[in-house]
């Protein structure tokens, strides 16, 4: 079935030595840097004399906005004229259905000739089940051409890579994604996000440039209504914040005593938005960047006023019960309570967490609820923790192995996949329209697309469900058009955020970026790591509900030699390491 | 069985009843206690059965807003309609079937047929064979040396590869071994002997009619086993088309479990959410149908099977 192109015995031992040993990746810096410039190791020697890929003529018809940075809708033609079958792996998904029958699936192959074999994998790409599978894949030289929507992480990309089993796409990528390199261009971190200590790059990434995500772990929402309803102003410092919430306790808008003044739910730290008045916080895994050196926020001084002042907010009743307990359902049922709002405030990511959102109404409830600023200590710090890193570009989206004979046809599919209509066809199917001059997009400027409806229903089968290869700019994501009769949470999510908590952010040197890490440094990462999390975690909501007092030296103390005996100073000096190879 | 024996005793004493034999204080004592262990017990049990068909009858709606605790909300069979939407929730059953079928039949074969020799003493080498299916108990090749003979005998993303690998339990063979050792004697075997029947003869004619309940014990266990199992389908299979419905539900249940904080999509986020909603219930009142269909058929055997099996080992 498969064509010869693209099947290449490999020899089985030695892959299986090599996904097995780690040991193997010792030598990764011997085997690194041999490949720029040249084939990699399974393909054919064709597959890098093709002359380079043009970008083809802007097609006219569209209404970008002004200074728009993203992807563009270009004239597009077939890949190959003799169709070509590569076998790619992908995760099952009920929204793509059966991949081989998907009308995504045969537009791509009616447009570029590159036929695909696929090979579905229970999961959804990243979680421990389908990297078992994987896994188990690799091991056995069981590899197909290349993978699409696995999740595979920096560090195993990396180790990976530095065995010859992932091609490494540097030569591949300057010649033949236009596309790619144009988007480089607009984000100038990219490359350094994409690149293997060894510089390699492993994978074609996916990027999705998601405004609002960028900051939700700043996000916290608040009862404006309420707020007026007691005859204050919506808080800026933690003192008026401490005001408000006494006077919701006081005031009792719900009634009955049902009013909980702040609320949240376990998968929404609290130290993301709190701790954040008192020094720059990210959050998991608490890393910060301060003059190059790598550190974490939760054994400071600051930290503990903190929890200090949290601590007094809990004993004086101001924050739920259940604020550390609580699921998304139970948040949910607060938030939908039928007699009226009880939520004074909630720390969550959006409106959709703390209840059901009524989009037509104006006047649905949500919309009371806004975005707060983040709170001003009493030392002057205010930061809206800002993800200028982490967000934005996914590695891993499509992976080469070394059994393709011709990495270039598959890095031009996938570069064909950046352009404008293909992004918007690859997850939102076949149904888009093309705004009008004057539609307005979710940031008020001129609109580009938008489609009716995008539902499980509408597009079942005929997506890609964002496992595809795609280019999503913030302008991009921004000239959705906002249907002014059904008008979604987006735009009132998007100002909220560029209004309340972009002007807080810090500055981008103080975030630790996401590094690539050796094998055996990559487990005891996960192992302390995972220690560290349970520990933090715990503590913290020990020290708010009052089991342990951060006011009491000693419990501080115990709390920090904790930290220490479970391998902190072993797991920063991973991380400096790291950081120092990503900073290059 | 305690019950049903214990009931009339309890009855009130109407007349007209035969007089029962006076209870004690202590008897009565003893029956509330056992009444209302075994009453709390059953309802502990019965509870979550009535939840999931309740909230897979009721509006999605109103289970998230936890209106539902008893009885359906807003009655709405749309969840079991959405369900056969999907192609592969159908085929998924489809496959379910057949696995658990075919396993069942399988696997209970090989068992008997292990378990028969080895209930007999005259067997030569005997304790080393006992040993060597009792080691497999305790160590197996692990996961990828298994992966790779699985590959290699060319069984990768074909439905042999579900029902072959760990066809026999080597457990649910030692109490058939012990059912037989139990219930066929040496001296009926020799009786058949006598008689010129040969071995196979006897375990076709004598034994097998005689096991009826050791068997129905085995297809049952074989067969919720398999249709309960979904991490042979996960590492063996890349055809979605071979996928058991276990795993079709499972990645309706785990689709949702995102990391809030990274939702690139909060549309898509929406959207996830209620479709596993309208799902989750629906799909786990189906994939519990069956077992629950053959239960009933099979339970008689089943305590009786059981029971002989090991009590007398």
């Amino acid at each position: 079935m498969r064509e010869d192109l693209s099947t290449t015995p490999v020899k089985r031992r030695a892959v299986v030595a090599g996904a097995l040993g780690i040991a193997a990746v010792g030598s990764s810096g011997l085997l690194s840097g041999c490949s720029s410039g040249e084939a990699a190791a399974g393909a054919a020697p064709e597959s890098l004399s093709a002359p380079p890929t043009e970008l083809g003529r802007k097609k006219t018809g569209i209404n970008y906005p002004p200074g728009y940075v993203g992807p563009v809708a270009r004239e597009r033609r077939a890949i190959v004229t003799e169709p070509v079958t590569f076998t790619v792996v992908v995760p099952q998904s009920l929204t793509v259905g059966d991949w081989s029958k998907n009308e995504f699936t045969h537009w791509m192959e009616q447009q570029t000739g590159i036929r695909i074999q696929w090979r579905q994998v229970a999961g959804k790409g990243n979680d421990a089940e389908t990297m078992t599978k994987v896994n188990a894949m690799m091991a056995a030289g069981d590899i197909p051409d290349a993978f699409l929507g696995i999740g595979f992480t920096r560090s195993q990309l990396y180790l990976y890579g530095a065995q010859n089993l992932f091609v490494d796409l540097n030569p591949y990528l300057d010649k033949y994604a236009p596309n790619l390199q144009q988007a480089m261009q607009d984000y100038p971190e990219a490359r350094r996000l994409m690149v293997s200590p060894d510089k390699g790059i492993y994978s074609f990434p996916d990027i999705n440039d998601c405004y609002h995500c960028r900051a939700s772990n700043g996000r916290a929402l608040l009862n404006s209504d309420w707020v007026r309803k007691v005859g204050l102003g919506m808080p800026t410092t933690t003192d008026e914040f401490r005001e408000v919430l006494t006077a919701f306790k006081k005031a009792d808008p719900a009634g009955g005593g049902k009013t909980i003044p702040f609320g949240g739910y376990k998968d929404a730290p609290l130290d993301t938005y709190f701790m954040n008045a008192f020094l720059y916080n990210p959050g998991e895994p608490w890393l910060v960047v301060d003059d190059g050196k790598v550190g974490v926020t939760y054994v400071k001084d600051e930290w503990r006023e903190a929890l200090k002042y949290l601590h007094g907010l809990y004993a004086d009743g101001l924050l739920a019960k259940d604020i550390f307990t609580a699921n998304e359902d139970q948040i949910k049922r607060y938030g939908d309570n039928p007699s009226g709002p009880i939520l004074g405030g909630a720390r969550v990511y959006y409106w959709g967490t703390l209840m059901t959102l009524d989009l037509v109404d104006p006047k649905a409830r949500w919309r009371q609820y806004q975005t707060m600023e983040p709170l001003k200590g009493p030392g002057g710090v205010q930061v809206a923790p800002w993800n200028y890193l982490g967000v934005g570009l996914e590695v891993s989206t499509l992976v080469v192995t070394r059994k393709c004979r011709r990495p270039d046809l598959l890095v031009r599919w996938a570069d064909f996949q950046l352009d404008l209509e293909v992004v918007l066809r690859s997850y939102a199917g076949p149904d888009i329209r093309w705004s009008a001059k004057g539609d307005k997009g979710i940031n008020g400027k001129q609109s580009i697309y938008g489609y009716d409806s995008w539902n499980t229903d509408a597009t079942k089968g005929k997506t890609w469900d964002q496992f595809g290869v795609m280019y999503r700019s913030g302008d991009f994501r921004l000239a959705e058009r906002v249907n002014p009769k059904r008008p979604t949470f987006e735009s009132p999510l998007y100002e909220q955020t560029r209004d309340h908590l972009f002007p807080f952010r810090q500055p981008m040197e103080q975030q630790f970026p996401p590094v690539t890490l050796e094998a055996d440094q990559a487990a005891q990462d996960a192992e302390i790591g995972l220690n560290l999390k349970g520990e933090v975690t715990t503590s913290l909501a020990k020290f708010v509900t009052g089991k342990l007092d951060p006011s009491d030296d000693g419990q501080w103390n115990d709390y920090k030699d904790r930290i220490n005996r479970i391998g902190l100073q072993p797991y920063l000096e991973i991380q400096q390491a790291a950081y120092e190879t990503y900073q290059g | 069985m305690t019950v049903a024996t214990v009931t009339p005793t309890t009855a009130p004493t109407g007349a007209g009843a035969p007089a029962p034999v006076r209870e004690t204080r202590s008897d009565r004592i003893v029956m509330i206690c056992n009444y209302t262990a075994l009453g709390l017990f059953t309802l502990a049990v019965l509870y979550p059965l009535v939840y999931v068909l309740s909230a897979s009858l009721s509006d999605p709606k109103n289970v998230v807003s936890g209106k539902v605790w008893l009885w359906p909300v807003g009655l709405s069979v749309e969840a079991f309609k959405a369900v056969f939407d999907y192609d592969s929730i159908v085929s998924g059953f489809g496959n379910s079937v057949v696995y658990a079928l075919g396993g069942a039949l399988l696997a209970t074969a090989l068992t008997l047929l292990a378990a028969y020799p080895l209930s007999r003493k005259g067997l030569p080498g005997k304790g080393i064979i006992m040993a060597l299916f009792v080691f497999t108990m305790m160590f197996s090749g692990g996961l990828i040396p298994t992966y790779l003979v699985v590959d290699r005998l060319g069984l990768l993303n074909t439905r042999w590869a579900i029902i072959l690998p760990g066809a026999l339990a080597v457990w649910n063979m030692i109490i058939t071994r012990t059912f037989f050792q139990s219930t066929i004697p040496e001296e009926l075997v020799e009786a058949a002997k006598v008689d010129g029947c040969t071995d196979f003869g006897f375990f076709w004619r004598i034994v097998l009619p005689l096991s009826k309940p050791i068997i129905a014990v085995n297809l049952l266990f074989y067969a919720v086993a398999q249709w309960n199992s979904w991490f042979s389908a996960l590492i063996y299979l890349t055809n979605e088309h071979l996928f058991p419905l276990q795993l079709v539900l499972r990645q309706i249940l785990i689709q949702n479990n995102f990391d809030p904080s990274q939702v690139r999509d909060t549309a898509e986020l929406i959207r996830m959410k209620e479709l596993q909603e309208q799902l989750k219930f629906s799909l786990i009142v189906i994939a519990t149908i069956p077992p629950l269909l053959i239960y009933p058929f099979v339970q008689k055997h089943f305590v009786k099977g059981a029971m002989v099996g090991s009590l007398k080992g």
